[in-house]
């Protein structure tokens, strides 16, 4: 059933929203939307993202649209930047490849309280410790080496359990989406692969785009949600990206696995074996969701310790005094339980958000107290030599989308081409020359990552801020870039 | 063209071609192409021709697998070497298939120590785009990697 989508099955719906219908193709439940401006089209519409999204709309239970952010790219059964919830109680699915592989990949922002100026003068030195404090762990492994007994109290309390071993804070806590922690969280649904897989790599980067940097807020385009979240002008920042490595990659694997062995018995037609799925409600729904939750502890425990290794590197050149705050830290590979209204009924839903990231608005009781009049922050990562972003939530985007925006550039070109166009030298060259330092293990690992290689963020988060699902609050350039390690 | 395997430009991640006239020669290629794939860093190996060439490969592990087709045969087998690279710090650039039909593989790969990858982690083997098929008597498929 696969049919090329062209500019003629998009129907605006407005500036940033297209819509195909649900009569583009006979399996469709609910129709799709994708966010996006005319510039991103031609990109969007060069690979098969949108023809991924069509397939995520034939999903059962699915309500509403499946959903496209404007850094949709093409993934695995769902596209990158996909969103799709499903009603739990209407036999509503959930979908390994709709959380994705990497689970609990994310973001998390530390303040330094202090201001450029100040730190110039120390740059090179806290990339150069910084670089050598958290490893990427490919290859040799992390510095906090886990039992088998320590890795399940890591897998049900998360970064909770760290705090409790004497590292970071409860303010760490009150920062981060879920505390850190998701409470149905069940070590026992973790394969003994995973856990051996995760023994050694808690503290540790992981590679491809995940990377840590320090950063300046350059630009602040709303003052008073700025001051609630602790952001001024010159501020230097520190951004760490990365998820649950291994054990979470097991994870997924291993529940494709379990899957695809009975999707013939739960009855559902599947137009992309990566779609595979389960009813929430059947054994196999619930087994991995409490998997995901365990997963998504150790990438929250694993932020966390990075975290603390940014901390003691900072100290090393800084002095003993020297901090970093958590800002916060978001998810963009997740699945979530969350009430919305669906034609009016409020119904619990599945929320699978894949390269997407949660953005509610203010009230919202799932938000950290410390947030709830504001809205919760949203952190949106650019590419290396280019800006990030942070949002706030607005309650006008729960209709439109789940409260749910972008979650960073996106992909344009392949990694191939990437590295023809660009070599990691002559790219490391360029980006010194802005005034970036670069630390890096492998010059081919940066050039793949190159900024051409990605879409433009700025008209990403335009979209989002101009459809109205999210808010600009400031922007952070990077000072200095760490990868690898 | 390669006759083993060779890599096709992708989006965002690995996509690997590869071919075997028979079906053990099929599952070889594909192990030995991913770990190609993705640059493994060892120094007692050379790099030639854009290949990782390795004098002796000492380290050696058994695969056993049973599956309900035979590309999830070709992901569980791929995957569970990731599983053992990941856990042993080892990269697999050989393999003797003892047996495999659509739903079950016997293997022993061999390889070396490694400190890394010099290209990336793989993070899965998906199933996007999946097909082993024969095509003119030669078994082939395209494999996409999440990395």
């Amino acid at each position: 059933m696969k049919k090329e989508i062209t500019r003629e099955d998009l129907m605006k719906l407005d500036e940033f929203c297209y819509e195909i219908p649900r009569s583009f193709r006979p399996d469709m439940r609910v129709p799709a939307q994708v966010y996006m401006n005319e510039r991103m089209m031609d990109a969007i519409l060069g690979d098969r993202s949108l023809e991924q999204l069509v397939n995520v709309s034939t999903l059962p239970g699915i309500q509403k649209y499946a959903l496209a952010m404007p850094d949709i790219h093409q993934g695995y059964g769902f596209p990158i930047g996909g969103v799709a919830a499903t009603a739990i109680d209407e036999g509503g699915v959930i979908s390994p490849g709709g959380i994705g592989y990497d689970i609990n990949c994310g973001v998390r922002l530390l303040s330094t309280g202090m201001k450029e100026q100040e730190l110039r003068p120390h740059m090179q030195k806290l990339a150069t410790a910084a670089f050598h404090a958290v490893p990427s762990g490919v290859g040799r492994g992390g510095k906090f080496k886990l039992s088998f007994e320590e890795i399940d109290k890591v897998l049900r309390d998360g970064a909770a359990y760290m705090v409790k071993q004497g590292y970071g804070t409860g303010n760490d806590l009150e920062h981060c989406e879920e505390g850190g922690c998701m409470h149905n969280a069940d070590p026992a649904m973790i394969s003994d692969r995973a856990k051996k897989r995760g023994l050694d790599q808690l503290g540790t980067l992981g590679s491809g785009n995940h990377f840590l940097e320090i950063q300046k807020v350059d630009k602040i385009y709303d003052e008073k949600v700025a001051k609630v979240f602790g952001l001024s002008q010159d501020l230097v920042v520190v951004m760490i990206h990365c998820g649950s490595r291994g054990l979470g990659h097991q994870t997924c694997t291993d529940y494709v696995r379990r899957f695809m062995s009975k999707i013939a018995d739960f009855g559902i037609e599947l137009p992309d074996r990566e779609l595979v799925c389960a009813p929430f409600k059947s054994q196999e729904g619930t087994d991995y969701y409490n998997a995901m939750a365990a997963a998504a502890n150790f990438g929250w425990a694993n932020r966390h310790m990075i975290t603390h290794l940014t901390r003691e590197a900072f100290k090393s050149v800084l002095g003993k005094d020297a901090w970093l705050t958590t800002v916060y830290d978001i998810s963009h590979n997740m699945g979530k339980l969350e009430k919305h209204n669906v034609d009016r009924n409020e119904k619990m839903l599945l929320v699978h958000r894949k390269g997407a990231t949660r953005a509610f608005g203010p009230g919202r009781p799932e938000i950290a107290a410390v947030f709830r009049k504001a809205g919760q922050p949203v952190l949106i990562p650019g590419t290396m030599g280019t800006a990030s972003y942070v949002l706030v939530g607005l309650n006008e985007n729960m209709e439109q989308t789940f409260g749910t925006v972008c979650h960073g550039a996106g992909r344009r070109m392949s990694r191939t081409q990437a590295k023809k166009s660009v070599r990691g030298s002559e790219l490391r060259e360029r980006l010194e020359k802005q005034g970036i330092i670069i630390r890096c293990e492998s010059d081919a690992g940066l050039a793949e990552e190159a900024p051409m290689a990605y879409k433009d963020v700025d008209n990403v988060v335009n979209v989002v801020d101009g459809a109205g699902l999210a808010r600009k609050v400031a922007r952070v350039v990077p000072l200095a870039v760490i990868k690898g390690g | 063209m390669n006759n083993d395997f060779e890599l096709v430009p992708h989006t965002a991640d690995i996509q690997l071609r590869v071919y075997g006239k028979t079906l053990k020669d099929f599952f070889r290629n594909a192990l030995i192409g991913m770990f190609q794939a993705i640059g493994p860093k060892s120094s007692a190996c050379k790099k030639i021709q854009g290949r990782l060439v390795c004098p002796d490969l000492p380290e050696k592990r058994e695969i056993e697998i049973i599956s309900i087709d035979l590309e999830s045969l070709l992901v569980d087998f791929l995957s569970e070497a990731l599983y053992l690279s990941d856990i042993n710090n080892e990269a697999y650039l050989d393999a003797k298939i003892h047996e495999v039909n659509e739903k079950r593989i016997r293997a022993t790969v061999y390889g070396v120590k490694i400190t890394g990858f010099e290209v990336v982690e793989v993070k899965a083997v998906t199933y996007h785009d999946l097909e082993v098929k024969q095509v003119d008597g030669v078994w082939q498929a395209d494999i996409v990697f999440d990395i």
